[in-house]
């Protein structure tokens, strides 16, 4: 099979199989062939059938649905307390215990959505990940619904932009803890 | 031809289980979304899916095909939303005529079964396994007892049927 036909086999099998490939590992390996196979894995994407979610993923669904932020009830959930994780995310990173308060300041802002997870180094959500046993990335950006009742950002819709980077101590210079929590600043 | 899963999600719709309905279908619209866009903004099409479909579900809507159809479409909508003017109306109306023939074309388009419904038997079987329930290969020829290579060749058929559907 030419290239195409095999990257996009190979993916709809993995998918068929429940292992959600990541279909942008596939684009990219498709060279010229990359629009011809986007359009196939859309088409397949929208023809094949749905994997049965998990019980994190409907437990996040229902979280976000009623207004909560799956984030924090995925913590709640795993029986795990916030200076839990934030003990981890300390001694993972290597900060050390006077960077505690401030960690733990960025990590309740991130886990109750007034944290704009763009900004958040992929260092601290794999921490995360590991503490939590999710991908705590795709839980991070999940905005409530207007109609819900937002006990967290309140937005009217999705839209990330909202969401404005901003330091804990802003009067104070940047830190490490600053570039893992909102990003290095733009020179 | 998906009825399993149709039925399972009538049910779901019935009992107003909109968590789970949304749950099942959320790694694939954001998959979707993300063949077209980076991460962030991937997310948020992604998310304004599932609030549209949220809102439309808590307003009591029955929809004329089956609800993975609806995702599917409205997940569209939404991407190509994201590249063009916002719009007021959520739906368009062509999903309001009562007549069910437009719909035909939606069910080929949203089953793979159907998409290779007019192949030979033995091809819709491999294609089946393959892109169904994800059998390597080796399996399948096992499984139907037929060569490799006629799993490769029937694999050929099912690609450029898509290629086909794609228009190209």
């Amino acid at each position: 099979m030419a290239d195409v036909a095999r990257l996009f086999d190979e993916y709809a099998a993995a998918w068929a199989r429940g292992e959600r490939p990541d279909a942008r590992e596939y684009l990219a390996r498709a060279g010229e062939g990359e629009a011809e196979l986007r359009e196939l894995l859309d088409r397949f994407l929208t023809a094949s059938l749905p994997a049965e979610p998990t019980e994190d993923e409907v437990a996040a669904m229902q979280a976000w649905a009623s207004g909560q932020p799956p984030l924090l009830e995925l913590r709640v959930r795993r029986g795990l307390t916030r200076a839990s994780v934030v003990e981890a995310l300390v001694g993972r990173l290597g900060l050390g215990e006077a960077a505690t308060a401030k960690v733990a300041a960025y990590y309740h802002r991130l886990e109750t959505g007034l944290l704009d997870p763009r900004g958040v180094s992929e260092r601290v959500f794999a921490v995360l990940a590991d503490a939590l046993g999710a991908r705590v990335d795709e839980l991070a950006v999940w905005r409530p619904p207007p109609a819900a009742p937002a006990l967290y950002l309140r937005a009217s819709g999705p839209d990330l932009s909202v969401v404005a980077p901003a330091s804990a101590a802003p009067e104070e210079p940047r830190d490490e803890v600053d570039e893992l929590f909102t990003g290095p600043v733009a020179t | 031809m998906h009825d399993a899963r149709d039925a399972e999600d009538i049910r779901l719709l019935a009992a107003a289980d909109h968590a789970t309905l949304l749950a099942t279908y959320y790694p694939v619209v954001l998959e979707r979304c993300r063949l077209r866009l980076p991460d962030p903004d991937a997310w948020e099409v992604a998310q304004r899916v599932a609030l549209r479909l949220l809102g439309e579900l808590r307003r009591g809507k029955e929809y004329p095909v089956p609800f993975r159809v609806v995702v599917q479409m409205v997940t569209t909508w939404t991407i190509k939303e994201f590249f063009a003017r916002p719009r007021t109306d959520p739906w368009p109306e062509e999903l309001d005529l009562p007549a069910p023939d437009p719909y035909e074309g939606f069910e080929t388009d949203h089953d793979l079964r159907l998409l290779f419904g007019d192949l030979p038997e033995r091809a819709r079987q491999v294609l089946e396994l393959r892109y169904l329930e994800g059998y390597d290969h080796e399996e399948i020829a096992r499984r139907l007892g037929i060569e490799r290579n006629a799993v490769d060749q029937a694999l050929h058929r099912g690609h450029r049927r898509l290629r086909e559907a794609i228009g190209g």
